[in-house]
C-alpha cells in the first residue's frame, strides 16, 4: 500500500498541532497537574504510604499514562467525529486517489502523536515541580508501555468516533467507559485493595495491564512480559477493528 | 467512437426502504457539459455520489471513462475533480494550505502544486487572502476556493453538485463564466435548481425525479419536444372559426385551439411564422404573442408543481 495518503493527512494534523501547541499543553498539563495537587499533596498525610513509597510518587506514573491516552483517545475521537460529521473534509479526502485505510492510518496516528507529546509534556512539569524522580534508564521501559498505550487508546478513540453520530453519544461514552477503565486500572490505589475474586478480572482488562506494567516500568524498572504482551497484543487487534469499521462505515 | 466520459446502466441505489435511484441510464460524451435538473430529494447527490466512488451502488453498473467504478476507484479518483454539495473545507487550514493537502494526497510535487495553485488563486481573485482561514470568507469566496481545489490536478472530469446555490448574481456569473471557459478541456456533470444555469452554460440537460430520468435533451430539444414547439396566440376581432379551419390545414402548424377569440397556434418551427402571417392577410388581427415556454414550465410539467417534503 502506497502510505502516501497518510503522510500528507498526518502532517496537516501536525501543522495545526503545531499552531496550537501552547494552549492544547496548558490545557492538558492542568487536569493531571491538578489531581496532583489535590491527592499527592493534600491528601498524603492522611493516606501515607503506598506500597512502600509515599502517594504523591504512587500517583505520579500514572498521572504520566493518563494523560497520554486520554489525549490520544480524545483526539482521535473528536477529529474523526469533526471531519466526518461536522468538516466532511474525509469526504474531500476519499475523492482522492487514495485508499479508506490511508485515511484512518493517519487518524489514528495523530492520536498516537497526541499521546506521547501531551504525556511527555506533563511528565516533564511533574518532574520539574515535584520530587519524583526515577533512573533515567526505566524511561525506555515505560515508553515500552507508553507508545502500545496510546496507540491502543487512538485506536479506541477512531472507533467511537467512527461509529457514533452525535456528540453526545460520545461525551456519554467517555463518561461511562474511558474514565471508569482508567480510574478503576490501579492509578489512585493498589491493586491488592480489589476483593480477590474479583482481582483476576480486573487484570484481564487491557488498560489494567497498562497503567500497572507502566508505573512498575518507570518506578523500579520491572519489565512484565505479561502485561507488554496484553497491551500490545490489545493494541494491534484494536488496529484491525479500527480499519475494517471504518471501511465498513464508509462503504454505507 | 470515443468511450463515454459516463456511463451508467440500470444504476439502482436503495436507502433502507427508499429507492434513491431507480434503474438509471446515463450517457455523458467527452468534454460535454452536462446538466442535471430535479427537484429536492430527486436523488442528484446520490447520484454524484455513486460516480465519485464516495458511495457503492444496490445494482447496475457505471463507468467512468470505460473504467468500471467497482474495481478502479483509484484511478478513477485520480481523474476527477470533485465540488460536494457542502463546502468540505478545512478550517484549521489557510486557503492556500487546502490547495497544498489537496495537492499533496493526488501525489503531485511541491514544484509543480506551487505554480498551478499560484494560477488558480490569481484567476479565482483569492491571492490576497491566501493566507486566510475559509471560515472568514464570504460563501462565494469559499465556493470559488473549493472549485480551484477540485481543478488543481486538472482533472478530465469535473463534477459540480450545485456549485452556485447561495451566491449572489455577481458570483453566480463569475463561476459561470469561469465553467464556460474551461468547455471543451474537460467534461463537466453539474447539477443545479437554477434552470438559467442549466440553460446558459449545459450542452445536454437530463431531468430526473423520484430516482428517474424523466427527459434528456438539449435546452431547445427539451423544450420543444416536451412543451410543444413554439406557441402563437393570435388575438381576433371576429371570425375565429373560419381562420381556424384556414390555418388548421397549413402543414407548419402542428396544433391549434381556440379560446374565446384567441387562437393557439402550435407551429412546427418558429421559422412557420412568415407563412401563417402571410396566410392571415386581411384578417382582423388585434395581435399576435409569442407564448414561449421556459425550461421552467418544462420542469414542472414533468415533475409536477408540488413542494418537496
Ligand atoms: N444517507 C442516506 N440515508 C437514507 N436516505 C438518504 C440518504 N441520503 C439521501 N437519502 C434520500 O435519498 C433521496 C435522494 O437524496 P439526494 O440527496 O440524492 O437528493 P438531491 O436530488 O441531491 O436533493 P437536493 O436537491 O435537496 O440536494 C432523498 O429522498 C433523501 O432523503
Ligand atoms: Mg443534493
Amino acid at each position: 500500500m502506497i502510505m502516501r495518503g497518510s503522510l500528507a493527512i498526518w502532517m496537516r494534523d501536525m501543522q495545526v498541532l503545531r499552531r496550537a501547541i501552547f494552549s492544547e499543553l496548558v490545557a492538558v498539563v492542568a487536569y493531571p497537574l491538578t489531581i496532583y495537587l489535590a491527592f499527592g499533596i493534600g491528601m498524603q498525610s492522611y493516606i501515607g504510604a503506598v506500597e512502600g513509597s509515599p502517594y504523591s510518587l504512587f500517583i505520579a506514573p500514572g498521572l504520566i499514562t493518563m494523560t497520554a491516552v486520554n489525549a490520544a483517545y480524545n483526539e482521535s475521537v473528536w477529529s474523526l467525529w469533526f471531519h466526518r460529521r461536522v468538516q466532511f473534509t474525509v469526504e474531500s479526502y476519499r475523492v482522492t486517489p487514495i485508499s479508506v485505510s490511508e485515511i484512518i492510518i493517519a487518524k489514528i496516528c495523530t492520536g498516537f502523536t497526541h499521546g506521547i507529546i501531551k504525556g511527555c509534556a506533563v511528565g516533564l512539569v511533574i518532574f520539574a515541580i515535584t520530587p519524583f524522580r526515577f533512573p533515567i534508564e526505566h524511561l525506555f521501559n515505560y515508553l515500552v508501555f507508553l507508545i502500545p498505550g496510546s496507540a491502543l487508546f487512538s485506536c479506541a478513540g477512531v472507533i467511537s468516533g467512527t461509529v457514533m453520530d452525535k456528540p453526545e453519544t460520545i461525551g456519554k461514552v467517555e463518561a461511562v467507559l474511558v474514565m471508569p477503565l482508567i480510574f478503576m486500572s490501579g492509578l489512585f490505589f493498589p491493586l491488592s485493595s480489589y476483593p480477590p475474586d474479583v482481582l483476576p478480572w480486573v487484570r484481564a482488562i487491557p488498560t489494567t495491564a497498562l497503567f500497572e506494567g507502566a508505573r512498575r516500568a518507570l518506578v523500579s524498572g520491572d519489565m512484565s512480559t505479561l502485561h507488554v504482551l496484553q497491551v500490545s497484543v490489545s493494541a494491534v487487534i484494536l488496529f484491525a477493528v479500527a480499519v475494517w469499521i471504518f471501511r465498513r462505515k464508509m462503504a454505507e | 467512437m470515443p468511450v463515454p466520459a459516463i456511463l451508467t446502466k440500470s444504476l439502482t441505489k436503495q436507502y433502507a426502504n427508499l429507492t434513491a435511484l431507480n434503474s438509471f441510464d446515463l450517457e455523458v460524451a467527452q468534454g460535454s457539459i452536462f446538466g442535471l435538473l430535479g427537484p429536492n430529494g430527486a436523488g442528484k447527490t446520490t447520484l454524484i455520489r455513486i460516480l465519485t466512488t464516495l458511495m457503492r451502488q444496490s445494482s447496475g453498473e457505471v463507468f467512468i471513462d470505460g473504467l468500471d467504478i467497482r474495481t478502479e476507484g483509484r484511478r478513477i479518483r485520480s481523474m476527477i475533480g470533485v465540488v460536494s454539495q457542502e463546502n468540505s473545507l478545512d478550517r484549521y487550514l489557510t486557503a492556500r494550505e487546502n490547495l497544498v493537502l489537496h495537492a499533496r494526497l493526488h501525489g503531485m510535487d511541491r514544484k509543480t502544486y506551487n505554480r498551478r495553485i499560484d494560477e488558480l488563486l490569481e484567476l479565482m481573485g483569492l491571492s490576497a487572502r491566501q493566507k486566510d482561514f475559509p471560515d472568514t470568507f464570504s460563501g462565494g469566496m469559499q465556493r470559488r476556493l473549493v472549485v480551484a481545489r477540485a481543478l488543481l490536478h486538472q482533472p478530465q472530469l469535473l463534477f459540480l453538485d450545485e456549485p452556485t446555490t447561495g451566491l449572489d448574481p455577481q458570483s453566480r456569473r463569475a463561476v459561470w463564466d469561469y465553467i464556460r471557459s474551461l468547455a471543451g478541456s474537460m467534461t463537466i456533470f453539474l447539477t443545479t435548481h437554477y434552470l438559467e444555469e442549466a440553460e446558459q452554460l449545459c450542452d445536454r440537460i437530463a431531468i430526473m425525479d423520484h430516482g428517474r430520468l424523466v427527459a434528456l435533451g438539449s435546452t431547445r430539444e427539451l423544450k420543444d419536444r416536451l412543451s410543444g414547439a413554439t406557441v402563437y396566440e393570435i388575438e381576433l376581432e371576429r371570425d375565429v372559426d373560419q381562420y381556424e379551419t384556414l390555418l388548421r390545414s397549413m402543414p407548419c402548424v402542428r396544433d391549434i385551439g381556440v379560446l374565446n377569440n384567441r387562437l393557439q397556434v402550435t407551429l412546427e418551427c418558429w421559422e412557420c411564422l412568415s407563412e401563417i402571417v402571410t396566410a392571415l392577410n386581411g384578417a382582423p388581427v388585434r395581435s399576435i404573442s409569442l407564448k414561449e415556454r421556459t425550461l421552467e414550465d418544462v420542469f414542472i410539467s414533468l415533475t409536477g408543481a408540488g413542494v418537496r417534503e
